[in-house]
């Protein structure tokens, strides 16, 4: 049996966390000013066209890359080497001045920002009409309804949580549950300001399951402490948590570990699309390992050294 | 529970997916069906027409999927105009491709995938396979533009009494100033509201866009997404891999009302001389040329909306009808319950609309034992019941029908007044056309007609290429912890791939059950749910191993084992059962997708771990001589000695 004092740093680790979320939001939004703009969240523009065989979708990303066009290049169809493009909000004044670059000649007039577009790629790709197979500006798919649905149900969700684990069990473990909940979301928030990881379906499909997965793994560890507290009053609570996580440090490791295979297997596999998906999972894995023990259990312990101190 | 003859269910449980799952992986008919018109072209056009489908299929269709078209290079014959496609895994994209590459040539809304036996036998011929979402698969996008030029006309109509009569008080000399202004001022309100702002029209599209929503999700599709574009007073609607685009279009526009007319006064002096002259020419054994013949004919062949408004104006005209007064067709079964609801005879109704179907709500279909037929009851809302009160009492022995779309279904004679705000449609109405219309009543029609701006089939999210890498990641990555698992638990390992395997045919079967669209959010609830199975047989294995340190003897320790995780997977799942539900309830999009997936992955999980494992490891221990369990990894393990 391992014999490691968990507990021991948990001012710590808890000033840890909270310094990286609040660094992490700070550089989100005092140097970038807010979270990356996707088409998936503020709309944008979209286009499908079709390359000549020689182009590439590393030639198509060079290209917007050197002219800091934020755009999405994704392959529709391989054997017509046809190329949906999206492009976010943002790039918008960018595409104005190049496209007033544009040899008079080659260019006809036009007002809007996807015919602006468009004509930037034909000349640029010395594309023909028909090529460009389709191009509009699209609304956003989620956004602001999202994220108003995504905090209402945050919310509903923890308070749930909150009660049926108060029932189950006792209310500190229910509310160390939640507050690390929360701490794995703002945590992964964080991170993906601060890498300014456009926000996308995949983005909102990723950070559910760490939910799911964070969830599971507090129950799991928090049971084992309810279990072993079990007519050991006596006993610190602190020696409680450090014997309850070694004991389910084994299936904590497992778990976390299986869950990643399957995660690394997607970013090695190489699918570039996913591969935001991926990474956002694997950071949720971890951090929600982390926070079961570094976040969960020590709150439950400031908790009920609080009470005590109250009551005695 | 040591019984094993519980060892059935799983095995039942088993074959019954496989069932359900079967059309999934079945070699199967598709039926692309020939365009009629494309039969009277000269042959140097069909041949055109046909060489660009047979080169499209040698460069694409034929060549990655291995499937076979008969007749090839051909037109098929005109007796049986479709083209056979045979194959596996044939997907609504693939058939939208196909369609939308061919528009000339193929018939869209009447290709047909058939049916295998199973679909037949268990749904009526409906469709069993996996459905794949706009962003895995691409899709149809629908743009749909508000006429808000219709939508004052109908107001106007809706308006037209009380505008007559505020202009006769105006011009009544008679009248007092004070009428007069207060007339004035109403007058001014009516009309502004004819005049709409751009706040106006949002509003309408919204409720536009909730009624389309509501159509939508009782037309099996799971995920739609329907967004309105305020710039072109339009509304957005995304449809994961839609193949029948036509069915779904007149769906989505169908602007069918509820709407209550008076019938012109006894005697009926216009329905009287259409009556005679119809009378007249069947008397000359002309049949055919009987106007209400006509209009069967237009109905039968569907020739839509429109061409059915100009015949019934041509009738208007035809009989001098006055401008107060429009012609309607009263909609009828034959003899029998079963025949067709055709349109039996005309009436003449008044042009103004006596009650609307913003009066009505909560209308619920019920059947009547009395008639054998299915009617309809609805609550009027207070002013609703007001105004249907005061329009009976005044119109006592006249009748007053009930216009559904533009059928009259049915005209009652008013005898008394009509109070108390609740009412009935008793018509011929089938099940199904008793649900509409109470959904017509309820929902509420689209505010606004509709019309086609953009259709196009749109693109997934993510490409062919990331979709193949991704597939191949998660087969590799599910290998890999399968491998994982018997490394480190042996013979608990291979119990617990078993049992995982299990959870994700049970898990699929009924997603296609329940007609699920699978979505890459959804696809992630997937790989939660297989991650959260994994993980309930880690905490059973590490406390059998526990009590098998203690020194248990084995059959003992298995029990003890699952009883000791039980309250723990128990929790872990409810709790995610539960923010589960919350997110099927209150989110949207993406976030149902997931929630769906998962809140049904954790009803199999909790089977397949607490019962199905259990139940494997049971019979393992007690009943296959299996003495020493070793639930320690390869190589690592200390060798352990269990009391037998």
């Amino acid at each position: 049996m391992y014999n490691i004092n968990f507990t021991k740093y948990k001012y710590f680790t808890l000033s840890f966390s909270l310094f990286l979320i609040v660094a992490g939001f700070v550089v989100t939004f005092v140097k970038y000013g807010g979270f990356a703009h996707s088409l998936d969240f503020n709309g944008g523009l979209r286009t499908v066209v079709e390359l000549p065989a020689d182009k590439t979708r590393s030639d198509l990303e060079g290209y917007f890359q050197s002219k800091n066009i934020e755009a999405v290049v994704i392959l529709l169809e391989k054997d017509k080497n046809i190329y949906q493009l999206d492009i976010g909000l943002g790039s918008l004044d960018t595409i104005e001045s190049l496209y007033k670059e544009i040899p008079e000649v080659n260019r006809e007039s036009s007002t809007s920002a996807i015919d602006r577009f468009v004509q930037l790629l034909r000349y640029e790709y010395k594309l023909p009409k028909e090529k460009v197979l389709s191009a509009d500006q699209v609304g956003a798919v989620v956004g602001g309804e999202l994220t108003e649905v995504g905090i209402t149900l945050l919310l509903t969700t923890l308070a749930i949580i909150l009660l049926y684990l108060s029932i189950r069990s006792q209310f500190k473990f229910a509310l160390a549950s939640a507050i690390a909940l929360v701490h794995d979301i703002l945590m992964t928030l964080a991170l993906i300001g601060f890498l300014q990881i456009k926000p996308s379906v995949p983005i909102i499909a990723a950070l559910l399951t760490l939910l799911g997965y964070s969830i599971n793994d507090k129950i799991v560890v928090f049971d084992r402490i309810r279990e072993n507290s079990h007519g050991k009053d006596n006993l610190a609570f602190s020696n409680i948590i450090n014997v309850s996580i070694s004991q389910t440090l084994g299936r904590t490791i497992n778990t976390s570990f299986t869950t990643m295979i399957s995660v690394v297997a997607i970013i090695v596999g190489g699918a570039v699309e996913l591969y935001d998906f991926a990474f956002i999972l694997l950071f949720g894995v971890l951090v929600g390992t982390y926070s079961s023990i570094y976040i969960a259990a020590p709150i439950s312990e400031i908790y009920d050294l609080i009470r005590k101190k109250r009551f005695v | 529970m040591q019984s094993y003859r519980l060892l059935i269910l799983p095995f039942l449980i088993l074959a019954v997916s496989f069932t359900i799952l079967y059309p999934n992986f079945a070699d199967r008919d598709l039926k692309i069906v020939v365009r009629e018109d494309v039969y009277a072209l000269p042959e140097a056009e069909q041949k055109i027409l046909v060489n660009a489908l047979f080169e499209r299929w040698a460069k694409d269709y034929g060549k990655t999927s291995g499937w076979t078209i008969e007749p090839t290079g051909t037109l098929p014959p005109k007796e049986n105009p479709f083209y056979t496609v045979k194959g596996r895994f044939i997907t609504s994209a693939k058939i939208n491709q196909i369609s939308q590459e061919n528009q000339s040539l193929v018939s869209e809304s009447k290709n047909k995938l058939e049916p295998t036996w199973i679909e037949n036998a268990i749904r009526g011929g409906k469709s069993l396979s996996i459905k794949l979402g706009l962003d895995l698969q691409g899709g149809m996008r629908v743009v749909l533009k508000g006429d808000f030029d219709d939508y004052t006309s109908k107001l106007k109509d809706l308006y037209a009494k009380e505008l007559n009569e505020l202009n006769v008080t105006l011009k009544n000399p008679t009248a007092k100033q004070e009428e007069k202004d207060k007339a004035k001022s109403r007058l001014a309100e009516i009309e502004s509201s004819f005049d709409l702002s751009p706040m106006r029209k949002i509003v309408e599209l919204e409720k536009a866009k909730m009624i389309i929503d509501n159509r939508l999700t009782t037309q099996n599709l799971t995920e739609p997404q329907v967004r309105i574009q305020k710039e072109q007073d339009a509304i957005e609607v995304s449809l994961p891999g839609v193949s029948n685009s036509a069915a779904i279009l007149e769906i989505l526009q169908n602007t069918e009302t509820v709407e209550y007319r008076l019938e012109e006064p006894n005697p009926f002096v216009f329905k009287g001389q259409i009556a005679d002259n119809e009378r007249r020419t069947m008397d000359l054994g002309k049949r055919e040329d009987t106007d209400i013949f006509l209009f069967q004919e237009l109905v039968k062949n569907k020739a839509g909306k429109k061409a059915q408004d100009e015949f019934l104006e041509g009738l208007e005209k035809k009989y001098n009808i006055p401008k107060d007064y429009k012609v309607y067709a009263m909609w009828a079964r034959g003899n029998s319950a079963k025949s067709a609801l055709l349109p039996r005879s005309f009436v003449v109704l008044e042009r103004k609309i006596a009650l609307s179907g913003n009066d009505m709500t909560n209308a619920q279909p019920s059947y009547n034992s009395n008639s054998y037929g299915w009617m309809v009851s609805f609550t009027l809302t207070p002013n609703g019941a007001e105004k249907f009160f005061d329009l009976t009492s005044e119109n006592r022995g006249r009748n007053l029908a009930i216009v559904w779309g533009d059928k009259v279904i049915s005209n009652p004679i008013i005898n008394d007044p009509i109070a108390g705000g609740r009412a009935e449609i008793s018509g011929s109405f089938s099940e199904q056309e008793a649900i509409r219309l109470a959904n017509v009543i309820s929902e509420g029609a689209l505010p606004i007609p509709l019309s086609v701006l953009e259709m196009r089939f749109i693109g997934p999210t993510l490409g062919i290429e990331s979709i193949e890498v991704g597939v191949k990641a998660v087969a590799i990555g599910f290998f890999l912890v399968m491998i994982y698992m018997i490394f480190y638990y042996r013979l608990g390992g291979f119990i617990a791939d078993i049992s995982l395997l299990v959870n994700i045919i049970i898990l699929a079967a009924l997603l296609t059950l329940m007609d699920f669209t699978l979505t890459l959010p959804g696809i992630a609830g997937i790989i939660l749910t297989a991650g959260m199975a994994v993980d309930a047989n880690v905490i059973i294995y590490e406390r059998i191993r526990e009590e098998i340190e203690e020194g248990r003897a084995l059959s003992i320790a298995v029990t003890r084992g699952f009883e000791n995780a039980f309250w723990t997977i128990m929790d872990a799942n409810v709790t995610t059962l539960i923010a589960g539900i919350l997110m099927i309830r209150l989110g949207n999009g993406p976030i149902k997708g997931f929630a769906i997936t998962l809140c049904w992955g954790i009803v199999t999980t909790l089977f397949t771990s607490l019962f199905l494992s259990r139940l494997f490891m049971e019979l393992t221990v007690n009943r296959l001589g299996v003495h020493h369990l070793n639930l320690r990894p390869f190589f690592f393990g200390k060798k352990e000695t269990t009391n037998v």
